[in-house]
C-alpha cells in the first residue's frame, strides 16, 4: 500500500511534464499524418504512372525508407544532413536543424512510403471497369482518377490508413533520442532525477494507450460515416 | 461511320484479332456473334480505343484513331459503350452518374445535365429511380442507367458489349427493349450479344467472328437461315 501510493505521489509530480510531452508527441504526429498523407498520395499515383520513370522513382522511395530503420532515418536527417552541409559550406559556418523540424521531416518521408503502399492498393482494388467506363465516356486519366477512382479508394484505405497513423504515433518514441521532448523524453529526464521508472513508464504506457484508442474510435467511426464495406 | 483496315490486336505473343477489314455506315446497326474467345469484345473496344491496335487502322466519325497524335478523349465523347458488368460509379447516384460527364467533359452547368440526365431517365423508364444508388437497383435497372450515361454524352455511335449476359432471364427484355428503340431512332449501333431475336429484328448485318477474322458476314436473314461456311452453321447449329 505504501508503494501505491508513493508511486500514485510520483506520477501526479510528473503529470504536467508527461502531459506536456503527449502534447508534443500529437503534434509530431498530427503534421507527419498531414505531410505523410501528401507525400503519400504523390509517390502511390506516382508508383501507378504510366511513365516508366516516375514509377521507378516511386518505388525506389517506397523501397529504401520501408527497407531502412526510422531511428537510422531520424540520425541521418538530424545528424547526417547537417554535418554534410556543414562540410560543404564556408568554415566556421555551422547547419544546425532544430530536433522538432528534423522529427517531422523524417516522421513525413518514414510514413510517406507506408501511405504509399496504402493508396496504390487501394487504388489497384477499384475494379478495371471503372476506369474503362469513364475513359468511354471522353474522361481523361485525371479526371477519371479524381472523380471515379480516388473517392472510392479513399474509402478502402481508411482502415489501414488508421493502422498506420497509430503505428506512427508509437515509432515517434524513438525521437527521444535525438532529444525531442515529447512524451517518452519527459518520462526520461524524471526518471533520472527521481530514480522512480516503474510508475513513470507504465503511466507512460498508459498515455499512449489512451491516444492509440481515441484515433481507432475515430478511424471507426469514420469508417461508418463514409459507408465503408 | 467506322472503318476499319487490315486490324490486328496481340496480347503479348497472343494473337487475338488476325486483320479485321470492316465499314460500318451511319445508322447501321451491326450485330456481332461467334465463339467465347474469337476475339468479339477485343475488336469492340479497339473501335473506341479502350484496347490500342497492334496493327492496321481505325477511323471513327472522321477521325484515325490508330494515329498517335489524335485526342482520344475527344472521339470516345461521340462513341457511347455499354459493358456486360454495367461499371456503374458505386459511390454516385443515378442522376450523378449519368451527369457526370457531360459536366465534367463537355463543361456543360449541372442544372442542364441533370435536366438531361433526367430525360434520359424517363426515356429508359427510370425516372422514378433518379436518386437512388446503383447498389439498390436489378441488374436490368442499372444495365438500362448505363444506357443512358452513355447517351447523355450525345454519341453517334453506341457500342454494347453483351449487354444482357450478366443479366437474369426476366430482365434481359428491359434493356434489349431500350436498344431497340434506339436502332429505331437511326443510332449507328455494334452489339456483341447471343440475342439471336434481337438480332433477327434489329440488325441490318450481322458479322460472325471465329479466331480473330471475320469468318461470314451479311443480313440477318442469310446468316441464320442459310449460313455458307462451315465454321458458322457449327457454332449456329449449337446456339440456335
Ligand atoms: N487484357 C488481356 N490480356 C491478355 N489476353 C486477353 C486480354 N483480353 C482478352 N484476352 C484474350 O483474348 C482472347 C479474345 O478475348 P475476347 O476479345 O474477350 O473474346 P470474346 O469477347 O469473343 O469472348 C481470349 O483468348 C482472351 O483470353
Ligand atoms: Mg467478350
Amino acid at each position: 500500500m505504501e508503494i501505491l501510493n508513493l508511486y500514485l505521489t510520483h506520477l501526479m509530480k510528473a503529470a504536467p511534464a508527461l502531459l506536456r510531452g503527449a502534447l508534443i508527441t500529437i503534434e509530431i504526429t498530427a503534421m507527419s499524418v498531414f505531410f505523410g498523407t501528401l507525400i503519400g498520395l504523390v509517390v502511390g499515383l506516382g508508383r501507378l504512372s504510366p511513365s516508366k520513370l516516375l514509377s521507378r522513382l516511386a518505388a525506389v522511395y517506397v523501397d529504401v525508407i520501408r527497407g531502412t530503420p526510422l531511428l537510422v532515418q531520424v540520425f541521418i536527417i538530424y545528424f547526417g544532413i547537417p554535418a554534410l552541409l556543414t562540410q560543404l559550406s564556408e568554415p566556421g559556418h555551422t547547419v544546425r536543424i532544430a530536433p522538432f523540424m528534423a522529427a517531422i521531416i523524417a516522421c513525413s518521408i518514414n510514413s510517406g512510403a507506408y501511405v504509399a503502399e496504402i493508396f496504390r492498393a487501394g487504388i489497384q482494388s477499384v475494379e478495371k471497369g471503372q476506369m474503362e467506363a469513364a475513359r468511354s465516356l471522353g474522361m481523361t486519366r485525371g479526371q477519371a482518377m479524381r472523380y471515379i477512382i480516388l473517392p472510392q479508394a479513399f474509402r478502402r484505405v481508411v482502415p489501414p490508413l488508421g493502422n498506420e497513423f497509430i503505428a506512427l504515433m508509437k515509432d515517434t518514441s524513438i525521437l527521444s533520442a535525438i532529444g525531442v521532448e515529447e512524451l517518452v523524453r519527459k518520462g526520461q529526464l524524471y526518471v533520472s532525477v527521481t530514480y522512480q521508472p516503474f510508475p513513470i513508464y507504465v503511466g507512460i504506457a498508459l498515455v499512449y494507450l489512451v491516444l492509440t484508442v481515441t484515433i481507432s474510435r475515430w478511424v471507426a467511426y469514420t469508417e461508418r460515416r463514409l459507408g465503408v464495406k | 461511320m467506322i472503318s476499319v483496315q487490315g486490324l490486328h490486336k496481340y496480347f503479348g505473343s497472343l494473337k487475338v484479332l488476325n486483320g479485321i477489314d470492316c465499314e460500318i455506315k451511319a445508322q447501321e446497326v451491326v450485330v456481332v456473334i461467334g465463339p467465347s474467345g474469337s476475339g468479339k469484345s477485343t475488336f469492340l473496344r479497339c473501335l473506341n480505343q479502350l484496347e490500342e491496335a497492334t496493327a492496321g487502322r481505325v477511323v471513327v466519325d472522321g477521325v484515325e484513331i490508330t494515329d498517335p497524335q489524335c485526342d482520344i478523349n475527344k472521339v470516345r465523347q461521340r462513341v457511347g459503350m455499354v459493358f456486360q458488368r454495367f461499371n456503374l460509379f458505386p459511390h454516385m447516384n443515378v442522376l450523378k452518374n449519368i451527369a457526370l460527364a457531360p459536366v465534367k467533359v463537355k463543361g456543360l452547368p449541372q442544372e442542364e445535365a441533370e435536366q438531361i440526365a433526367r430525360e434520359l431517365l424517363a426515356k429508359v423508364g427510370l425516372l422514378d429511380n433518379a436518386e437512388a444508388l446503383p447498389d439498390e437497383l436489378s441488374g436490368g435497372q442499372q444495365q438500362r442507367v448505363a444506357i443512358a450515361r452513355a447517351l447523355a454524352m450525345q454519341p453517334k455511335i453506341m457500342l454494347f458489349d453483351e449487354p444482357t449476359s450478366a443479366l437474369d432471364p426476366e430482365m434481359v427484355g428491359e434493356v434489349l427493349a431500350v436498344m431497340k428503340s434506339l436502332a429505331r431512332e437511326g443510332m449507328t449501333m455494334v452489339v456483341v450479344t447471343h440475342e439471336m431475336g434481337f438480332a433477327r429484328e434489329v440488325a441490318d448485318r450481322v458479322i460472325f467472328m471465329d479466331e480473330g477474322l471475320i469468318v461470314e458476314e451479311g443480313a440477318p436473314e442469310a446468316i441464320f437461315k442459310n449460313p455458307q461456311h462451315p465454321r458458322t452453321q457449327a457454332f449456329l447449329s449449337k446456339i440456335l
